[in-house]
């Protein structure tokens, strides 16, 4: 019975190594979630968990109560970046994304701590949220998420943190973010508050081509996005797009659904063109778009 | 050369020592039931109740949950013999009943120290979910409160009154309840106090 003696032993000795890292965060009603102490003085979380923006405070591991301020928070990838600059403890031990593997046992860890166990059960490549936050590598795990594990740490069998654990980004599946993307938000986060994402100033929604319109336009998908709204001012009417104009593709390649648009629209994209096509009128328009930098939006 | 083959050798053996275990464990744990139980543990059609227990001292002492024995209660041992069992104490509070069987030479769990358990070890219960016969679940310790020992661990109904052991195989706790998808057991310190009692008690009655 010596192996498994000694897995639990390895399991138990991984949460002790990664506990003094991790925190719990009250920054909504009743149900703090966790954090992890990334950097020194520096803790991150599932931004999904951050409620309020006033008054933030950290449960350390130590069981001390300690003043947090948010530094920036990022919908798109769920992570809020948080200052405490009372915290004492070490930070996390940080994993390298490249030695993932499925198949991996890991766990999941809530504040306490609390610990749930299972295994890496996919792995993908780069992928984009479905609120459009860019994230390296999908890694998506069979275990349980309990209550208050959003923003805590996926760590491997010798206590390394390897990613952040969030429930705001899949419903039913259990997804962690690779440390690589919490920390390249975090930077960005902690350099302007928020993440840059491009901009074209339109409100669109999925319509249907006509069987009739793509055959004569040779319109490789059967859906288009319709403007509904041109941004007063902005890049898409600076560029002369109209009210009823059918965006079909970007640079060339086609778009069907907002996904398509946004995958379009990293931050690297601000100040260049992109080329829109769009059907006007039964015919094909083409209008260079100068790519803005989104608004920030105030919660 | 297959890829079994080509596997770490750690990793049979691990698998050889978790079967090991799970042997040890099922030959400690019997099948209780109950005719007098109601609700989520009434099987059904087959009447009456049916839980787990652990067979706590060779002699025939045997520990399983309060919700579990009820009324007239039998248990079945590893032998796959059905006895009678005597309840002879019930504690609501604790959730904890012993029961005695007219038995010697049982074989007895090793029982383990509940207050020693690390957040993130192994622990392993066996059962009678959904009436499966000493059927194994694997899980880890998720967190000890005041609540008992919570694990993070797929129980069912059948599974009430039966060990929840550590890696060493030893019975660190009896699985209570399902509570937000974690297994809550009883400590076994908790149930060692139970057992200390009772008997202290049953000598003061001369029994």
């Amino acid at each position: 019975m010596d192996a498994l003696l000694s897995l639990s032993n390895d399991l138990a000795a991984a949460v002790e190594h990664a506990a003094p890292s991790i925190l719990a965060v009250h920054a909504r009603h009743r149900l703090p979630s966790t954090g992890i102490h990334w950097r020194p003085g520096i803790v991150v979380t599932a931004e999904h968990t951050v409620r309020t923006e006033d008054t933030i405070t950290v449960t350390a591991a130590d069981g001390r109560t300690l003043p947090a301020t948010l530094a920036g928070r990022d919908r798109g990838t769920d992570l809020a970046v948080l200052r405490v600059p009372e915290l004492t403890a070490v930070a996390a031990t940080l994993g390298d994304d490249s030695s993932l593997r499925i198949g991996h046992m890991v766990l999941a860890l809530g504040h306490g701590p609390r610990a749930s166990w299972g295994v890496i059960s996919a792995l993908g490549p780069r992928w984009r949220t479905w609120r459009g936050g860019d994230v390296d590598r999908l890694v998506r795990l069979d275990l349980v998420m309990y209550p208050g594990f959003s923003g805590g740490p996926l760590v491997d069998v010798s206590g390394r943190v390897i990613g952040l654990n969030t429930s705001g980004l899949a419903r039913e599946s259990r997804l962690a973010l690779p440390v690589g993307t919490v920390s390249r938000v975090t930077d960005e986060l902690l350099r302007q508050g928020h993440v840059s994402r491009g901009y074209l100033g339109l409100g669109m929604q999925p319509v249907t081509l006509p069987e009739p319109l793509r055959a004569r336009l040779g319109l490789p998908r059967e859906l288009g996005l319709i403007v509904v709204t041109v941004q007063a001012g902005g890049p898409a009417e600076r560029a002369g797009i109209l009210l009823g104009d059918v965006l079909v593709a970007l640079d060339g390649a086609p778009v069907s659904g907002l996904d398509d648009v946004q995958a379009r629209l990293g931050g690297d994209r601000i100040g260049t063109t992109v080329t829109a096509l769009v059907i006007r009128a039964g015919s094909r328009v083409e209008a260079p778009i100068a790519v803005g930098e989104q608004p920030r939006r105030r919660a | 050369m297959s890829a079994i083959a080509a596997a770490d050798p750690g990793a049979t053996r691990l698998d050889a020592a978790a079967a090991a275990l799970a042997e040890a464990l099922a030959r400690v744990t019997v099948e209780v039931r109950s005719a007098g139980a109601r609700g989520r543990d009434r099987p059904g059609a087959a009447g009456g109740s049916l839980g787990a227990g652990v067979v706590w001292h060779p002699d025939g002492l045997i520990l399983t949950n309060a919700h579990v024995a009820r009324g007239d209660v039998s248990v079945v041992l590893s032998d796959g013999l059905a006895r009678p069992a005597r309840l002879i104490a019930r504690d609501r509070e604790r959730d904890l009943a012993a029961l005695l069987v007219d038995a010697d030479g049982l074989p007895a769990a090793l029982i383990g120290d509940s207050s020693g358990l690390r957040v993130g070890e192994l622990v392993l219960a066996v059962g009678n979910p959904f009436g499966l016969a000493r059927a194994l679940s694997a899980g880890l310790v998720h967190a000890v409160d005041r609540r008992g020992i919570q694990a993070d661990l797929r129980l069912a109904p059948g599974n009430s009154g039966g060990p929840l052991a550590d890696a060493r195989g030893r019975v660190v706790g009896l699985n209570t309840m399902i509570a937000g998808g974690l297994a809550i057991a009883v400590p076994s310190e908790v149930a060692r106090a139970f057992v200390r009692e009772q008997l202290r008690a049953r000598e003061r009655r001369g029994g």
